[in-house]
């Protein structure tokens, strides 16, 4: 089958891009690794069944293509503060897709919530640990080929699995006919999206929000035990260990 | 191929796409921080995929549990975040490797057997253009030898 084929071959190439893009002992594969995972990415998008309107695939795979491509970015990136920067990127590409198919309320929610709030606590933690940019750890990887491999397999094996259930299913629906109304309305494209979706939430889920609510406090109460306790804890270790020398820079920039 | 199908297997494509660059992510970074990136990028591939299901079947539940999702990875985050804060007072840096006393007892230490390089240039530092009244010049410094 034609896009089995594809798939595979747009895992190969993935998983070969990571691997040069993982931060390695030597420089040079990047841009080799750029390549072939841009040559993957062409090729996942060459397997995809096509969209009813041009605009409309357009806009999908522009945005898909922000997200992949930043979420590359993040995990390959050197330095963890542009890790935390191309994640949000790859947020507002999520944030994009989730407009595109009729969930509003969850674009705006993943950027307030994720960019505004998860993002922000990210950086600032990295702030607060590693001020000075790049670490040894940074620009070296636990085995990076075999965890390229073990995810491109991974990612093959999922899409091998859905493009089967999605031809199963299109075998299953026959083709509707063209009828007079048009197209059925669906319910999640209705234009009072957050009325709908409260009525849901509030309505058939209120149980689960409530538990939702006390698991923020929860982990509210957690984060706060956590910080105290160790604070102690850890202010024993630093008297135990006696003082430390100063790590020796790695090179002219550092510390 | 109908078209809320192809949509839907789009969504499933980009979806896995995120989840599988997430977890090379977790299994090959060694920053504590950027290895939690990665999960949270993981749980945003999941909640493409939610998101695209919700849209073919018509069903809000898809929706509601992403919802339920953000709100998890912001516990998740509050306290991982200062379990990383802990770990980090308690190493001094934020190498995962430095928590390898806690593997299994049958597994190997792991070394680190190269040496990254340093690619970065040395800092171009500004010139001051001189300013203000010329000091007067210290005359037994000028005239200072050291080895006489």
């Amino acid at each position: 089958m034609e896009r089995s084929g594809l798939i595979i071959a747009a895992c190969a190439a993935g998983g070969v891009g990571m691997w040069l893009m993982l931060p390695r002992r030597r420089a040079w594969g990047r841009w080799l690794g750029f390549a072939a995972a841009l040559a993957g990415l062409v090729l996942f998008g060459a397997q995809l069944p096509r969209v009813a309107g041009l605009a409309e695939q357009g806009i999908l795979y522009a945005f898909g293509a922000v997200t992949v491509v930043s979420c590359v970015a993040a995990v390959t990136a050197r330095n963890p503060v542009y890790s935390a920067i191309w994640f949000g990127a790859s947020l507002v590409g999520t944030a994009g897709l989730f407009l595109v198919s009729g969930a509003q309320f969850l674009a705006v929610a993943t950027v307030v919530v994720y960019a505004g709030a998860i993002l922000v606590t990210f950086l600032f933690v990295l702030m607060l640990a590693q001020p000075q940019g790049r670490a040894y750890y940074d620009r070296l990887s636990w085995e990076a080929l075999l965890s390229a491999a073990t995810g491109a397999v991974l990612v093959g094996i999922v899409l091998g699995a859905f493009a089967g259930d999605v031809a199963d299913l299109a075998a299953a629906v026959p083709e509707q006919p063209p009828a007079a109304g048009a197209e059925p309305e669906k319910s999640v494209l209705a234009p009072e999206h957050v009325a709908r979706l409260g009525g849901v939430l509030f309505g058939r889920h209120l149980v689960s929000v409530e538990v939702v609510g006390f698991l923020l406090l929860a982990a509210l109460v957690g984060a706060v035990a956590v910080v105290q306790q160790g604070s102690d804890s850890s202010r024993r270790a630093a008297e135990a260990r006696g003082p430390q020398p100063a790590p020796a820079p790695l090179d002219g920039t550092e510390n | 191929m109908e078209s809320e199908l192809s949509l839907l297997y789009n969504y499933l494509t980009v979806g896995t796409l995120v989840f599988g660059v997430g977890m090379v992510g977790f299994l090959a970074r060694r920053n504590l921080i950027v290895m939690f990136l990665s999960a949270e990028m993981m749980l945003q591939g999941v909640s493409i995929d939610l998101v695209g299901w919700s849209r073919y079947h018509d069903n809000w539940d898809g929706q509601i549990l992403v919802l339920f999702m953000i709100a998890v990875a912001a516990c998740e985050a509050a306290i991982a975040l200062a379990l990383v804060l802990m770990l980090y007072h308690h190493a001094g840096n934020l190498d995962v490797a430095f928590w390898q006393g806690t593997r299994e007892e049958n597994l190997p230490a792991y070394v680190d057997q190269e040496i990254p390089e340093v690619s970065q240039p040395a800092p171009a530092w500004p010139e001051l253009t001189p300013a203000g009244i010329e000091p007067a010049a210290n005359i037994e410094e000028l005239t200072h030898r050291e080895h006489v």
